[in-house]
């Protein structure tokens, strides 16, 4: 039995051929193995001296993997840039009615999300300012059924119950009189409220920082321009969610998505995918870090079993297009055709990150366009989807070299090719960001960030 | 009783057929029109979600076409439990619900030096069967495999 489970293994491990017919596929992987052949018999494998020595690159197309491994820089970003940017945290379709909330974290701050009687989603540090503990331990929920230690319309700490209003408002003190007599009464209470907007095709964005250096508008529009008279043409609705926990750093997440070289990764790809228009999208970078990945027209039908999602193509949008948008420092919108995808990053750890996949589709969607989207929607991207694995199995091997303690190493972003689909400039754009906002370089973090030089001159 | 035992029979060798991943002897087992779905509520989201949805057709091109694809190819072990067959009163179909948990025998998922051979709980569910049985044999028409799981990590390729 045991031998013939892994036999199937072993069929598994051939060179990908294409089973299509798809001429352009099969001439790409050949020309690929070619290569690699070629430089084996050109190339000696490196002593440490070598392999430790820097690139023939410049500095910023190469990153110390210190960057991914170490405890230090790490909590420094988490200081430095999780509690200071504009994250989003939920959809404003997990919280359709007064009194739904949903919880969340950004830099291991708990965060409650609740929608007001007067229908407005607010923000809140899901903690009890008495003694500390989670206000709210439930995922997602509705406040209009009471507590074991509370009443209705109140969020309540379960410990000593202390009860707030849907503004943050502390409303019951247990035994307040008696306790505090007039020392301290509930309008010296209240919740740490949060700056919350809701944008960008219904999403909650939420920044820990009272006074962010740019507004939410001015943070990510730019970089929304592509897809924002789609995404707010009508109402959203999250339809999917599932969450992965993988040993790597959060940054090698966002830069599977940023970068679209690994797409020999995906057999999906590859044969849906390539040819001279994909070969053409363009990379672009907007300012404060994000990249967008320019669309094209996907040839679904292509890959045995699937199907053109021209029918429900979402508003505005021609057919079967494929548009990423990837936002500093690790948010993620993919939308393809009929279904759009958000990736949220929260880093746990130098080798450790949860993603939280969302898929969304429009809300007035018929069941049976609802189904549809699903299936699009799940069979590239869910969790026992095509290409989602690949990603996940690609970024947790990188995981595995870059362990903290592990030796540090130079990982590569200096492929040029005109800005378009398999440059690494994405990668560069995002690194120059980081660099800024840690002070340190991506190349050598023990160095403070230096300005480009062209950049200097200006 | 019979058909019980038929229907109780069917599920546990398809679930040998799975662990061994002999793809088309369990599809053998299944119905020309059948169903297949990965299912799981989300209190998160409040919402019936479906993780996979697939015809006996999709699934012949589905385990046709992992070969082409790069894959964790650590096994999965099912222990299935069939909790209820209910035949109906015509004796030509029956419902079934069983208990699965599923374990992943590491491979090559992640550092093989260090976990290869290592066994770890990967999905908790149900399997809810709706079978046809004629014959004296009983084939699958409808599977929902029905998952607790919301953290579901690299996922995987290959179908419950």
């Amino acid at each position: 039995m045991n031998g013939s489970r892994y036999l199937s293994s072993e069929r598994s491990s051939f060179i990908p051929q294409d089973t299509t017919g798809d001429a352009v596929t099969r001439a790409i992987v050949m020309q690929t193995v070619a290569g690699g052949q070629q430089q084996e018999d050109l190339v000696a494998a490196k002593n440490h001296a070598q392999w430790v020595a820097n690139p023939p690159l410049p500095p910023n197309e190469w990153v110390d993997s210190k960057i991914y491994s170490d405890e230090g820089i790490f909590n420094e970003e988490l200081e430095k840039i999780f509690k200071k940017v504009w994250i989003p945290v939920c959809h404003e379709s997990e919280l359709p009615n007064a009194y739904d909330f949903r919880t969340t974290t950004i830099a291991r701050e708990p965060i409650v999300i609740v929608r007001g009687a007067d229908n407005q989603i607010r923000a809140f540090l899901n903690v009890c300012p008495h003694r500390g503990m989670i206000v709210e331990r439930r995922p997602a929920g509705s406040f209009l059924d009471g507590q074991p230690s509370g009443n209705p319309k109140r969020m309540t700490c379960m410990f000593h119950g202390w009860q707030y209003d849907m503004k943050g408002n502390c409303v019951f003190i247990s035994r307040e009189k008696e306790g505090y007599q007039d020392r301290l009464c509930k309008d010296d209470i209240g919740l740490r409220r949060l700056r919350c907007e809701v944008k960008f095709g219904g999403f909650v964005w939420v920044t820990l920082e009272d006074n962010p250096s740019v507004s939410l508008e001015d943070w990510a529009a730019s970089a929304f321009s592509c897809l924002r008279k789609t995404l707010d043409a009508e109402p959203l609705e999250v339809f999917h969610y599932h969450k992965a926990i993988v040993n790597t750093n959060y940054k090698l997440w966002h830069d599977t998505n940023c970068e679209f070289y690994h797409d020999f990764m995906h057999y999906h790809n590859r044969v849906t995918g390539f040819n001279d228009a994909y070969f053409a999208r363009k990379n672009e970078a907007f300012e404060h870090g994000h990249i967008i990945v320019g669309t094209f027209e996907v040839n679904y039908d292509k890959y045995e079993g699937f199907e053109s999602r021209a029918e429900l193509s979402f508003p505005h949008l021609p057919p079967n297009q494929w548009y990423m948008i990837d936002l500093f420092p690790g948010m993620n919108f993919n939308l393809r055709g009929s279904a759009l995808r958000c990736d949220i990053v929260t880093p746990l750890g130098p080798n450790k990150v949860m993603i939280e996949f969302r898929g969304l589709g429009l809300k007035r969607d018929t069941p049976e366009e609802r189904m549809t989207r699903i299936n699009h929607h799940n069979s590239i991207w869910g969790p026992f989807g095509r290409n989602l694995h690949e990603d996940l199995i690609g970024v947790q091997g990188q995981g595995t070299t870059m362990l903290p303690g592990s030796e540090d190493r130079h990982i590569l972003l200096g492929r040029h090719e005109n800005q378009t689909i398999h440059d690494e400039n994405g990668m560069r754009h995002y690194y120059s960001e980081w660099a800024k906002w840690m002070n340190r370089q991506a190349s050598d973090p023990s160095k403070p960030y230096e300005r480009p030089a062209a950049a200097a001159a200006e | 009783m019979e058909n019980t035992n038929i229907v109780r029979d069917a599920i546990y060798r398809a679930t040998m057929l799975l662990d061994g991943q002999k793809w088309d002897q369990w599809l053998d087992l299944c119905d020309d029109d059948f169903k297949y779905e990965i299912k799981s509520w989300s209190p998160e989201i409040n919402y019936d979600m479906t993780y996979l949805q697939l015809d006996r057709k999709g699934l012949a091109s589905l385990v046709k076409l992992l070969p082409m694809h790069n894959t964790d190819h650590s096994p999965l072990t099912r222990h299935t439990t069939v909790y209820s067959v209910d035949v109906a009163e015509d004796g030509k179909t029956a419902k079934a619900v069983s208990s699965v948990v599923v374990y992943q025998t590491m491979l090559d998922g992640i550092n093989s030096h260090i976990d290869s051979g290592e066994s770890r709980l990967f999905l908790v569910g149900k399997y809810i069967d709706t079978m046809s049985i004629e014959d004296g044999k009983a084939r699958f028409l409808n599977r929902e495999v029905r998952l607790e799981n919301r953290r579901l990590d690299k996922g995987s390729h290959w179908p419950i």
